[in-house]
């Protein structure tokens, strides 16, 4: 109660009055009926059984821990599996050859290695857009104003045309004889041609085009509010740039890192365009695989348990920033305690 | 006061389009079908003479289809399933049985696409158009003979090989080639071609069922095993030149045939079987091939064909015998995912 009670005057919160609770019922109703209401129902036919023809699930034909077991366990019911790999060397002509075995251990659920390289591509998406979007960030908030908002329009202009469309044009740029490979023939730098396109990083290059605007623009807010006076402060105050940036800097826009990258990370795991365009479909995401339960697969409970996994992995992800945000917040208290 | 005058406006207006549509007794059809499959000549030149107004819903897969159709909610009166799908919607009893005699173009039909096993007598089912799966080879950078599933994946194509983004129809190449038929799906058959598939999967460079004839376009791509109407269109884009050479492969080769059916309880049942007889009409179903150049089924149609569609080898094989098609799998189907998932994720 009185956590609560110190929470509550923490964030300066107000229990809001009648015209407040009014004001918000459109949005408590849309959130009831639109998100509510259907990830009730999803997690309720995770738990059902499905129809052998149709693949639907059985609302009353009892309720079963099956869909979740077949995501952490495999058939035989291991967690882990060592399996003997073949080495194969390719010889010049590309004819491979057997040249010997080693052992390598690998979870051995298939659908939980899927969620892992959602998890890889999405960490490695979200890790790149800090780092690239951060200095924009950085630039873009300490321009002058005429500058700055040129510079955001910039920002936003991609999003005036679709996202397929803008995926395609990558597909135009990368591909063997596309414009970038013929780009670098002309100019000399290479002889051959070679495929840039349909490979682990042309899904990265696309993840984090796509969502760097989402990393810039809460980055862009926290640097723009920063109070330029700590920074010269700290400067007179004898503080090198690198200290500045680490003690003065950092900890006062990490609001905004800690937004774009729950901003970049949830959409960036369930994404599933890019990998097959840019990717060609060689590592299944896991937005794919839940959408195969669906139809090729026919077993719509163990698509919804799929689904209800992921929903659950993102309120932890939620809860891990909440986490880190708050003792932010409690970090900035104590700096102005000091 | 005003307020309620307000509102009765309000109402009035909303109730405008209830009564206009009740007024308007034009006779419809809902038609639901592929995407990229049935040109708008076709559906006017339907319109103008029957006066029946056609509503397209489109999907892109046969599975999408099933889902929507079964889950009902939606009304549809035409649907354009592919041979497996007609299979299972008729032991579901999922189907209306077609009155044959309001479909006197069916004898237009060539005898090798009717009577088929998944609809003996054509009950359900009228063909639309057939196609097969095959090997298509760019011969400008690929001077080797390549003849089955066997020489795609010999190793020397690491990586400039595009496959349909299809775990069926990978599973059914690896069955062919250990000479299973491509039917005989079980765990024990299974078993059998995952060591194949597992040796296969490091050598393809893309999945594509959609438009795979772009990345041979693109030169990402030298060879693979795509749809008959992919190869029909790279063969068309380079005016026959050669250049892409369209292989049925010798371990097995199997087709497809899409085929109009009438769900059960289609409310306009009528103007679903003009429509069918519509297409069957030679000129018709000339048109189609002259956008989609698949297999056409019509022979009468085919006869309306110029010369060099005719010669299209990935429309129409020269020397094609009555090859495989694909049954219903039912809750086989997941352990297929299952096992492709598993490969796939390393």
């Amino acid at each position: 109660m009185q956590a609560a009670h110190a929470t509550a005057a923490r964030v300066g919160g107000r229990r809001p009055g009648l015209v407040g609770w009014l004001l918000l019922c459109p949005m408590l109703l849309w959130l009831a009926a639109f998100v509510v209401v259907p990830t009730l129902i999803l997690a309720y036919a995770s738990f059902t059984r499905a129809d052998e023809d149709t693949g639907f699930p059985i609302y009353r034909g009892g309720l079963t821990f099956e869909n979740y077991r077949r995501i952490v366990l495999d058939d035989d019911g291991h967690f882990l599996r060592t399996e003997q790999e073949e080495i194969t060397t390719v010889d010049r002509d590309g004819t491979e050859r057997v040249t010997g075995t080693h052992a390598t251990t690998v979870i051995a659920a298939p659908y939980l290695r899927v969620f892992g390289s959602s998890l890889l591509y999405a960490g490695i998406t979200t890790v790149l857009c800090v780092f690239v979007g951060y200095p924009m960030a950085w630039y873009i908030g300490r321009a002058n104003e005429r500058t700055r908002n040129r510079l955001l329009m910039l920002v936003m202009i991609p999003f005036w045309t679709g996202f397929l469309i803008r995926t395609y044009a990558w597909i135009t740029i990368l591909a063997t004889d596309g414009l970038l490979n013929g780009l670098l023939q002309y100019t000399h730098a290479i002889t051959q041609p070679f495929g840039m396109l349909y490979t682990p990083g042309a899904v990265v290059l696309g993840l984090v085009y796509s969502y760097l605007p989402f990393m810039i623009l809460p980055i862009y807010g926290s640097v723009e509010k920063l109070d330029h006076t700590l920074v010269e402060a700290a400067l007179d105050l004898g503080a090198g740039p690198l200290a500045t940036f680490r003690k003065i800097i950092l900890p006062l826009t990490r609001p905004g890192i800690a937004a774009g990258v729950l901003l970049v990370f949830v959409p960036a795991v369930g994404m599933y365009a890019i990998s097959s365009l840019m990717g060609g479909g060689r590592t299944p995401m896991i937005g794919d695989v839940i959408q195969n339960q669906f139809f090729t697969g026919r077993d719509w409970p163990f698509g919804c348990a799929l689904g209800i996994t992921l929903v659950a992995m993102f309120v932890a992800a939620f809860a891990i920033l909440a986490k880190f945000r708050s003792s932010v917040t409690g970090s900035d208290h104590a700096f102005r305690a000091r | 006061m005003k307020f309620i005058r307000v509102l009765l406006l309000l109402l009035a207006v909303l109730a405008l389009p209830l009564t206009t549509f009740a007024a308007e007794k034009r006779e419809v059809l809902n038609l639901f079908c592929w995407s990229e499959y049935v040109p708008q000549p076709v559906i006017e030149a339907f319109t103008k003479e029957t006066g029946i107004k056609v509503n397209v819903e489109n999907y892109d897969s046969n599975e999408k289809m099933l889902a929507k159709l079964l889950a009902g909610g939606a009304k549809y009166d035409l649907i354009q399933p592919s041979e497996y799908v007609v299979e299972s919607l008729i032991k579901q009893g999922q189907l209306e049985e077609l009155n044959r005699a309001s479909l006197p173009n069916f004898k237009n039909l060539d005898a090798k696409f009717t009577d088929m096993a998944h609809d003996p007598g054509n009950k359900f089912s009228v063909p639309w158009m057939a196609g097969s799966v095959g090997i298509v080879v760019n011969t400008e950078k690929i001077k080797d003979e390549v003849t089955g599933y066997a020489d795609v994946f010999s190793g020397k194509y690491r990586r400039r090989i595009v496959v349909l983004d299809d775990n069926r129809e990978i599973v059914s190449w690896a069955l062919a080639t250990l000479g299973i038929p491509i039917n005989d799906i079980s765990k024990d058959t299974l078993a059998k071609a995952r060591p194949v598939v597992k040796g296969w999967l490091p050598q393809i460079k893309a999945f594509d069922s959609d438009s795979p004839k772009t990345k041979f376009l693109k030169g990402d791509v030298d060879i693979g095993i795509v749809w008959s109407g992919e190869a029909a269109l790279l063969w068309r884009e380079t005016k026959g030149s050669g250049k892409f050479r369209f292989v049925l492969p010798k371990e097995g080769a199997h087709m497809f045939v899409d085929s109009l059916c009438i769900p059960k309880g289609a409310a306009h049942r009528e103007a679903a079987e003009k429509f069918i007889n519509h297409i069957l009409k030679p000129e018709i179903s000339a048109l189609i091939s002259k956008d989609f150049p698949y297999t056409n089924p019509n022979t009468a149609a085919r006869a309306l064909l110029a010369a060099e569609e005719l010669g299209n080898p990935a429309s129409y094989p020269p020397g094609a015998t009555k090859l495989d098609i694909f049954k219903d799998i039912g809750k086989t189907a997941r352990e297929i995912d299952r096992m492709m998932t598993d490969l796939r994720s390393r």
